[in-house]
């Protein structure tokens, strides 16, 4: 009796599965109420990020990567007006390779001698403007040369 | 990296009074040093050839001639070819159009017949460099002409701090 209920309702499921229509019911499913109801932090918790990382081969996953269109998106020139060239000069083997390219005691002395020219230049020239009594700031350079100057 | 403003360059700007004077003093220095030498070389010259002993006088006429001539040669030609006398190269300025743009050599060439003008008036024509907005002295003005600095202060910036980076010993 007990196998014949057994068979009986094994039968009712599998007509009542195949009647069934699995989409529309999930469709029917609020799953942001369902997941509202998840806590997420709590399972992440309990994933091993080391070690699911280290079965993900970094390197299948950037070759598929296509790099043009993203560095196409990279604006170079403002990346690289950011870049503290003093800096990088001061703290890197840049700033021997610089110094080793660019002359000797030569150019040592006659970046001295013209860095305290235009010193001497500025201070006469404020003096004489304060003398003057000129408010208006005079023009810093040609009018053919004051869009290529990136700094007055 | 942080981002930091660029030192300024003055590339370009107009030339004070300090610089072109300092210019101007090492091109008499050297042009009148290349004339005594070329002077030198002429009475040895002549020695060599005839056997006569030849002195020039400071105050003669033809030495002065010769001197004023080889002048307007030194600063002319150099102006006219480059834009730039040797002195004013050392101190890193060039004269240029008064728009900024190449110096034309009959420019260069104008430049040189009317800088003695300036020396006029007890040399009121370069009180120009001093006050004029642009710095223009009486040639300047008369030439069409302006000196601006021509050296990249940025560059020389660089490599005072690379110098400064080779000296300092690694932590």
């Amino acid at each position: 009796m007990e196998a014949i209920a057994q068979q009986v309702t094994e039968r009712v499921v599998d007509l009542l599965v195949s009647a069934l229509d699995v989409n529309e019911l999930a469709a029917r499913i609020d799953l942001n109420a369902l997941l509202d109801r998840v806590d997420i932090n709590r399972i992440l918790k309990q994933v091993d990020l080391n070690a699911l990382l280290d079965q993900v081969d970094v390197n299948a996953v950037l070759a598929q990567v296509d790099l043009k269109p993203l560095l196409d998106r990279v604006d170079v020139n403002d990346l690289v007006s950011q870049v503290d060239m003093d800096a990088l000069v001061e703290r890197t083997d840049l700033g021997a390779v610089i110094a080793r390219s660019s002359g000797g005691m030569g150019t040592e002395a006659l970046d001295a001698l013209r860095s305290q020219a235009v010193g001497l230049d500025q201070f006469v020239d404020r003096w004489v403007q304060r003398l003057l009594r000129r408010k208006e700031p005079a023009p810093l350079a040609p009018p053919a040369l004051l869009p290529a100057q990136a700094q007055p | 990296m942080t981002a930091r403003p660029a030192v300024v360059s003055y590339q370009g700007n107009y030339a004070g009074s300090v610089s072109r004077f300092a210019a101007y003093a090492i091109d008499l220095t050297v042009s009148s040093a290349v004339f005594a030498l070329a002077l030198a070389a002429i009475s040895y010259g002549v020695h060599i050839v005839t056997g006569h002993d030849v002195s020039w006088n400071r105050s003669s006429p033809v030495v002065v001639v010769l001197y004023v001539l080889w002048q307007f040669f030194y600063f002319g030609y150099s102006w006219a070819v480059s834009g730039r006398t040797f002195g004013m190269a050392t101190l890193g300025i060039r004269v240029v159009r008064a728009d900024g743009l190449v110096l034309e050599p009959r420019q260069g060439i104008v430049r040189a017949l009317v800088f003695p003008l300036s020396f006029l008036l007890f040399g009121l024509g370069f009180l120009g460099i001093l006050v004029q907005r642009e710095h223009r002295a009486l040639h300047d003005l008369i030439a069409g002409t302006a000196v601006i600095y021509s050296w990249d202060a940025r560059a020389a910036h660089l490599r005072f701090l690379a110098r400064q980076a080779e000296l300092t010993p690694p932590p």
